[in-house]
């Protein structure tokens, strides 16, 4: 292993909660998940306080197959939302700090010779796991930060013309401090649009901040965190997320949405197919989350600046007086008008 | 510098302005010859621009090619190689000219077809074309060029003292605002265009606010024009007759209604009046003259007899024609009479033209009419009072074997004289076929109907009985009193022969007075009188008469000689009884007791006193009625959102039930209890969800919360609860109806509909009481979500009008591919 990466397994003293079979109806899976969710929220809540928001997104992520960028300062708890979401799901999970001299097969794994059987063999990088916590990504070389690209999307590594399956669910909970820190390579537009959402903390408020200060002052809640559900489950998640319904409607909303952002003057690059696909993928998953088998406009609006807004560019007069995109979608979101039925 | 476009829109203008002109011509060949000078002169201003012409030469240009088109028009002979003027072929154009001008002064109009006439108005189109050529292109003054437009539309107006139809306002209007449009359009374009946008790529945004102008335009021409038509139309006092004439029934597009006061009311005071007032005396070669007809009564409404609106066109000039040919008289045997009547000088408002039934011909001074189905004549503006005329009448002198063998009358007699409200009772019908049992024909119905009411019914005539009002006195006439005069009688035989199936209607008029020892009838007040006019195929409308006549009745009514009880029997007519020119042996029965006729001078002055002082009255009661007419008009006007909002609620809630009951069963219950969702069900119930959260939608805006139409259901919900200050109950109401809402729109199954009409109640007593107390009261009385519907229907029409506009461009922009 190179300098700077460490690989992670954490050991789970506790199995977890007993989990339904797989073969149930639509309602009682919802049901599940409802069940299930609600105790992983639970359970990351208890170490990240005040921040619901960010927790719920970062669940609709997991659920949505999508990957996971966290953005903000330091200090204000990136890494721990990642650990703690990480922990409370029993799976490998893996780390990787990213530094500048961080190298490709740091992350996919490398092939090499063994003496003993005269031939060369593949040791697995970091990325063959449930879950890969990439600690501040845009540390690293662009080229590291490629590494990332195929496993991301096509969920395999290629080493050496040998491609390997990854495993399922794969889920990559990367963070990063804001591209005007020092020592910071901003993320290329390929690599950010394969993040499905891109979520910040924000710092707690002065309530949950002092109560932070009660429980962190003894010891570390990531420790006290038991894993509450297994890959399985959350595999069986997935699948009850595939089959909420979204009305034509709504996916008609989602396009006029994504072709606002392609059409707005203040936008160098819109959103790509990708993102489309992403946003209603997380939309199902939002909704799921709420309880509910069918997608409304609403959970689209909810999704729209944490889905959308970190692949837009915005042109250069919009970057000169500070239109930054999160805005131009909220903007987009208040303008659009939801479907209706014809009266 | 061409200026196509401004040309092209100039002589659009002026073409649309000279459609105004139709009324005063008849054909339509000068408006073929107009818009031939309109080219002309377009042409040749727009060849003086190509040519660079200074602004005087082009109009000298213009005035050319508008003589060299008239000398190919209408001196091709005498002109050089049949283009060049000459002066041979300048005389002839003065000559026509004169000819013209001698025929306009001749012919009242329409004036009929002559070349004269047409070079006059191509003359004057062609001038005013020039005009507008010169100040709207060539000068660049669009809006004075409406001056000579005006003047244009001014001619028929001045010379027809009717309203012009709004049609050709508006064409004209329409014109002048699109001449405006375009002048506008191309001094904008002069100032440049705008800087283009990185975005929007180059000129296309500039184009897009040389066309959102446009369109602002369009829509300001629009509504004005659309103001400018309906406002005087429909607002009493702006206009003398506007389309809710309080007189009288609807108007109808480019003829105008004729009002009158109340017949049957006037009759009455007639009848009644104390001085016998000479109405008007006449002389006739008809050994036995009949009643003369004022009105011919054909609707009967449950409250009056009234006649039908008459649409009065100038083709029904009675000056210099025959009339049209009485309806249905075609097998019995006519003979024409000629009376001359001298109407008293002191009579007033008498607008319509007593004449015997039918007249083919009248000669009378000024601008009488005459409706072609009720052969009524009347006049919109002159009085026959002082008035001497004389009418040519065919009298027609059928059969009872005629009568009785009639065959069905023509449908739309039927239509218009079989019509009966609906609230008569059952007892008159029954009596209706109780008097006429055993009649093998209408015609012996109809007899049967006569002799019960003049001698076997019992019935009293007596002038002291109050005027009828609607059905139920009628009933009463019939069953209880059996009191009444002419008027119960007539109306009473009218309505019960259109129960038996007979076409009927009720006469007014007077009847035919007494005869002077001159040999000249005079006609009192006294004589007014009202009688049932019954039609059969082949004789037409025919007269009977039950009221009683002589001293115990309408002293000079007299029955007509197919009407007699002999006459049933009589199968074969006395010929020489019939004949025109031998004096009737039976005309002596037909003559009343004449009255004495020394009263006479005497009469006259109070009359004219009298008459006076009723026409103080009416004018008095018709303010009343004006006002109360007015006030009610407001009430309504204020009412309306408050109906149309009950309304919309109730066709919103009956819409979804009844596609509920359409699609049939309610949702079933599956095996498991779990609600089998089957699609019909999911559409009612969502059809429900729909109905109920419009409703909510038109509660809360008429609480004055502002609905956003971006909002989802739920952040509907959301900002209604913050708005108002929900809590409780009606929160939780609201949610559920957001969220039935939410999946009847975006899920696969429908909430089920249970609650909602529970929800929507929880709710709208939480917004009553959320809000102030005028606000509460405004939603009740005048909720502003009915006004939305209103806004909504506007919307469409502008954006029908935008539509128009799309596809011409559209249109053009294909043209403009296909040249490449």
């Amino acid at each position: 292993m190179a300098v700077g990466t460490q690989g992670e397994s954490y050991a789970n003293p506790h199995p977890p909660t007993p989990s339904p079979g797989s073969s149930r109806s639509d309602a009682s899976g919802l049901e599940d998940l409802v069940r299930i969710a609600a105790k992983i929220r639970e359970a990351v809540e208890s170490v990240i306080e005040g921040k619901p928001m960010a927790v719920r997104l970062a669940l609709t992520v997991l659920l949505a197959e999508g990957h996971l960028l966290i953005e903000d300062v330091p200090g204000v708890g990136k890494t721990m939302l990642a650990k703690a979401l990480a922990r409370s799901i029993r799976c490998s999970v893996r780390r990787v700090q990213f530094t500048p001299d961080l190298l490709p097969s740091d992350i996919t794994g490398v092939s090499a010779y063994n003496q003993k059987l005269r031939e060369f063999e593949f040791k697995p990088g970091p990325v063959f796991a449930n879950i890969l916590v990439g600690d501040e990504v845009n540390r690293a070389s662009p080229k590291t930060q490629s590494a990332l690209l195929e496993c991301m999307e096509e969920r395999q590594v290629t080493v050496d013309g040998t491609t390997y399956r990854l495993e399922s669910p794969f889920m990559v909970i990367a963070t990063q401090n804001p591209v005007e820190m020092e020592g910071t390579y901003p993320l290329p537009e390929a690599q950010r649009d394969r993040f499905t959402a891109r979520i910040s903390m924000g710092y707690p408020d002065p309530a949950a901040e002092l109560e932070m200060l009660d429980t962190h002052g003894q010891s570390s809640p990531l420790d006290r965190l038991t894993p509450v559900a297994d890959a399985a489950d959350v595999r069986a998640l997935v699948e009850v997320v595939r089959q909420v319904h979204v009305a034509p409607s709504v996916r008609q909303y989602a396009i006029d949405l994504i072709t606002a952002t392609r059409r707005h003057p203040d936008l160098r690059l819109g959103a790509s197919p990708r993102a489309t696909l992403q946003l209603v993928r997380a939309a199902r998953a939002y909704a799921a989350l709420d309880d509910r088998d069918y997608v409304v406009p609403d959970d689209l609006q909810a999704l729209a600046v944490p889905v959308l807004a970190h692949r837009l560019l915005p042109t250069a007069e919009a970057q000169l007086e500070r239109r930054l995109p999160e805005h131009v979608v909220t903007e987009l979101v208040n303008r659009l008008p939801v479907p209706a039925p014809h009266r | 510098m061409t200026r196509m476009r401004l040309t092209v829109v100039a002589a659009l203008a002026t073409l649309l302005a000279s459609l105004g002109l139709h009324p005063l011509f008849e054909g339509s060949g000068w408006a073929w010859s107009g818009l031939g000078a309109i080219i002309a002169v377009a042409a040749g201003g727009a060849l003086a621009r190509r040519l660079r012409l200074p602004t005087a030469a082009a109009s000298l240009v213009a005035s050319a090619a508008l003589l060299v088109y008239l000398t190919v028009r209408y001196a091709p002979g005498q002109a050089l190689l049949a283009v060049a003027p000459t002066p041979g072929s300048l005389a002839r154009l003065a000559r026509l000219l004169s000819e013209g001008w001698e025929a306009a002064g001749r012919y009242a109009a329409p004036v009929p077809r002559g070349a004269g006439i047409e070079l006059l108005a191509t003359l004057g189109i062609g001038t005013v074309a020039v005009l507008v050529d010169l100040l709207a292109v060539q000068l660049r003054r669009a809006a004075p060029a409406g001056l000579p437009l005006l003047a244009l539309y001014s001619v028929p107006a001045a010379i027809r003292e009717e309203n012009l139809s709004w049609v050709a306002f508006a064409l004209g209007a329409a014109g002048f605002l699109a001449l405006l449009l375009t002048d506008s359009r191309e001094q904008v374009g002069l100032w440049g265009h705008p800087v283009p946008g990185r975005h929007g790529g180059g000129d296309g945004r500039a184009r897009v606010n040389a066309r959102s102008l446009t369109a602002a335009g369009r829509r300001l021409g629009l509504a004005a024009v659309a103001i400018a038509v309906i406002v005087p139309a429909t607002v009493p006092g702006i206009h003398p007759r506007g389309l809710l004439d309080l007189g009288g029934g609807g108007g109808d597009g480019g003829s105008q209604t004729v009002t009158t006061p109340d017949p049957l009311v006037s009759l009455k005071r007639e009848l009644t009046r104390l001085s016998d007032q000479v109405v008007l005396t006449y002389r006739t070669d008809d050994p036995s003259p009949d009643y003369l007809r004022l009105y011919a009564l054909d609707r009967f409404d449950g409250d009056r007899w009234t006649y039908s609106p008459l649409r009065s066109t100038p083709d029904d000039r009675v000056a210099g024609r025959t009339l049209p040919a009485p309806p249905g008289l075609l097998t019995a045997r006519t003979y024409a009479v000629t009376t001359r009547v001298s109407v008293a000088e002191n009579v007033r408002n008498m607008t319509f033209l007593p004449a015997p039934y039918a007249p083919s011909r009248v000669s009378v001074k000024g601008d009488w009419r005459v409706d072609p189905e009720s052969l009524m004549i009347y006049s919109l503006r002159d009085d026959a009072g002082g008035r001497t005329y004389s009418v040519t009448s065919v009298r027609a002198e059928p059969t009872a074997r005629q009568l009785a063998q009639a065959g069905p009358a023509a449908a739309d007699v039927l239509r218009r004289h079989l019509r009966l409200p609906s609230d008569i009772p059952q007892p008159v019908r029954r009596l209706a076929d109780e008097v006429t049992e055993g009649a093998r024909s209408q015609y012996e119905q109809a007899m049967m109907l006569q002799r019960w009411f003049a001698a076997e019914g019992g019935f009293v005539y007596d002038l002291n009985a109050a005027a009828p009002r609607g059905t139920s006195d009628l009933v009463d006439f019939l069953l209880v009193s059996k009191r009444g005069y002419c008027e119960q009688f007539a109306a009473s035989m009218a309505m019960m022969a259109r129960i038996l199936g007979i076409p009927a209607r009720v006469a007014m008029g007077y009847t035919r007075g007494s005869q002077g020892p001159d040999g000249r009838w005079v006609v009192r007040s006294r004589d007014a009188h009202a009688w049932p006019e019954l039609y059969f195929e082949g004789a037409g409308w025919v007269r009977f008469e039950p009221t009683p006549a002589g001293t115990a009745g309408q002293g000079t009514a007299t029955v007509p000689r197919y009407a007699r009880p002999a006459a049933e029997e009589e199968d074969r007519p006395r010929d020489g009884e019939e004949s025109p020119t031998a004096p009737s042996s039976s005309g002596e029965a037909e003559r009343p007791a004449t009255r004495p006729g020394s009263r006479e001078p005497a009469d006259a002055g109070d009359a004219g006193r009298a008459g006076a002082a009723d026409d103080g009255a009416e004018d008095g009661d018709r303010l009343v009625v004006g006002w109360l007419a007015g006030g009610a008009l407001v009430l309504l006007f204020l009412a309306t959102p408050l109906a149309a909002r009950l309304l919309t609620r109730r066709r919103r809630w009956s819409r979804a039930l009844s596609s509920a009951a359409a699609d049939g069963r309610p949702a079933a219950r599956g095996p498991g209890g779990r609600r089998e969702p089957s699609i019909a069900a999911a559409g009612d119930a969502a059809a429900l969800a729909h109905a109920a959260w419009q409703e909510l939608r038109a509660d809360a805006i008429d609480h004055g919360v502002d609905w956003r139409s971006g909002d989802s259901p739920r952040a509907a919900a959301r900002r209604i609860t913050e708005s108002l200050n929900l809590t409780g109950p009606a929160v939780e109401a609201l949610q559920r109806l957001a969220v039935a809402e939410e999946r009847a729109r975006y899920a696969t199954v429908p909430a089920p509909p249970d609650t909602l009409r529970e929800d929507l109640r929880i709710v709208h007593e939480a917004f009553g009481a959320a809000v102030d107390l005028p606000t509460r009261w405004r939603a009740r009385l005048a909720p502003p979500s009915a006004l939305e519907s209103l806004r909504e229907t506007g919307r469409r029409a502008v954006g029908a009008v935008d539509g128009l506009a799309l596809i011409r461009s559209r249109d053009r922009g294909r043209r403009e591919l296909r040249r490449r």
